[in-house]
């Protein structure tokens, strides 16, 4: 994909939505590189030990996961700001999209505000959150 | 008329919405909504002038209030100074019958919020501990809510026979308009809406 | 008697209690890219001219110390992560030695599903070799029940 444009991004507009792999492969695979071996993560019989219902995503993997949604949107973008609410366990082995929209242009800045979540099967938001990007 | 009742904006801790662009995602997204509340936590926004974006948009913006009680989060509608003066927004611990009634001494509403939400709802501690006498409306319709905590709070409207209302919960800009409530009557103030509220004639709605 | 909020603030907030320098490892930067689902290449090829850690690589990194050393005492169990801001400042690289100051940013009190929650802001602030400021990580912890 090509860079985006400032002048070309509209208010309101959806960024793609993507299906993120998080399958419990791929979430060992992010542990390792951040050093979060927590069996919370990486177990799901130890996460049922620990009251949760199965084993759930780390949330800076969630955060992680919109952050490369924004950059799928806007290749070269720089992400300044990134906030987000983890507001319910997101599930390993799950199928959630990522859902992003556009909902602030700073013409003086150049920079966008997008709106982050993260649905569950049912559409309920896991993660919630915002970001400021530069284009 | 339909009025969203239950929003945050940037004045709350946890929200990232800006009012503007509240405005501008009803009008780009073309919601059927005619205005909504901005109802902070645990505050009263008292300097905020909304009028040149109702102007700028054609919408109503109301200002309210998102307490927090020994019965879970109320809503309150038409602070003024007396109500501030009466008891403190920014405890966590207030006494559901002593924000309903003071709240109503000052000529406002008090509607609990996310009834079927767990520890911040009212559902459970009704169920618990009794009713609180003078509730008269609950929000029914939340957009925040998880599960089955819609219908929660439906049946214990039907139980108690309060009234419903339905608001987004919003705290990001496009989670606006979600949950709404339709009034029989047009609304142009706060003291209007406190008023339509006490006496009825209004549902809660999904209005996407 | 557990402190109030007030006297937490007054007391801890603001104050850097903690500093740890780290290093940017171009391996973690990649696998923490890919398992991300990340497509731009200067988050995920070590070869690009312009390889960089995505803006949140930072909230992976902890300080020696969560908290004060003389923090009042709770029962870790009850700590919940309620989510994380990051502020991007200038690129790290591969390799770039990071220096991590931790203070408490912020405390404050609400209450939600978990019922009475204490709020704990933890800000981090990395700076590189150079002392430039490179991200500043807000880490919101909630301490369900509070001090008690």
């Amino acid at each position: 994909m090509s860079p985006r444009r400032y002048e070309d991004v509209e208010f309101g507009e959806d960024l793609p939505e993507v299906s993120p792999d998080v399958g419990m492969e791929n979430v060992h695979r992010f542990c390792h590189a951040t050093g979060m071996l927590g069996s919370r993560f990486m177990d799901h019989e130890k996460a049922k030990q620990e009251g949760l219902p199965q084993a759930i995503v780390p949330g800076i993997m969630s955060q992680g996961l919109l952050v490369a949604a924004i950059h799928a949107w806007a290749p070269g973008c720089q992400v300044a700001f990134v906030d987000t609410v983890f507001r319910a366990p997101l599930l390993v082995d799950s199928h959630p999209l990522c859902r992003a929209v556009v909902t602030d242009k700073n013409d003086e800045a150049r920079r966008v505000e997008i709106d982050l979540t993260i649905v569950n099967e049912v559409g309920e938001t896991r993660v919630m959150g915002t970001a400021t990007v530069e284009l | 008329m339909i009025l969203d009742l239950h929003n945050h904006s940037i004045k709350s801790d946890d929200s990232r919405a800006k009012v503007e662009n509240y405005c501008q995602w009803i009008r780009k997204r073309d919601l059927p909504i005619d205005g909504f509340a901005l109802s902070e936590h645990r505050q009263f926004d008292s300097e905020s002038d909304y009028r040149p974006l109702e102007d700028e948009y054609g919408l109503l913006i109301l200002k309210a209030s998102e307490v927090e009680t020994d019965y879970g989060h109320v809503l309150v509608y038409g602070v003024n100074e007396d109500m501030v003066a009466a008891f403190d927004f920014s405890r966590i611990d207030l006494p559901l019958s002593l924000v309903v009634e003071e709240v109503r001494r000052c000529g406002g509403i008090a509607v609990p919020c996310h009834p079927g939400r767990t520890r911040v709802g009212m559902v459970a501690h009704v169920h618990q501990r009794g009713s609180v006498e003078g509730v008269e409306v609950i929000e029914v319709l939340n957009g925040g809510s998880r599960g089955t905590e819609n219908d929660e709070a439906g049946h214990l409207a039907e139980e108690y026979g309060y009234r419903g209302i339905g608001g987004s919960d919003a705290h990001i800009v496009s989670h606006i308009g979600r949950c709404a409530t339709h009034f029989e009557e047009p609304i142009e103030s706060i003291e209007e809406l406190v008023s339509a509220l006490q006496h009825g004639g209004y549902r809660a709605l999904r209005p996407a | 008697m557990a402190m109030s909020v007030e006297e937490l603030r007054s007391r801890y907030a603001g104050m850097v209690f903690d500093s740890v320098e780290v290093e940017a490892l171009a391996e973690e930067m990649v696998g923490f890219s890919t398992a991300c689902g990340e497509t731009d290449p200067r988050y995920t090829d070590p070869g690009h001219a312009d390889f960089q850690a995505p803006v949140n690589f930072t909230t992976k990194y902890h300080g020696a110390r969560m908290l004060p050393d003389d923090f009042p005492n709770f029962e870790r169990a009850r700590m919940i992560d309620a989510g994380k801001a990051v502020a991007w400042h200038a690129p790290i690289r591969a390799g770039d030695t990071l220096t991590a100051r931790s203070r408490l940013y912020d405390i404050y009190e609400k209450t939600g599903r978990s019922g009475v929650m204490l709020f704990l802001v933890h800000r981090m602030e990395f700076s590189n070799a150079r002392g430039e400021l490179v991200s500043v990580v807000d880490w919101r912890l909630i301490l369900r029940g509070g001090l008690q």
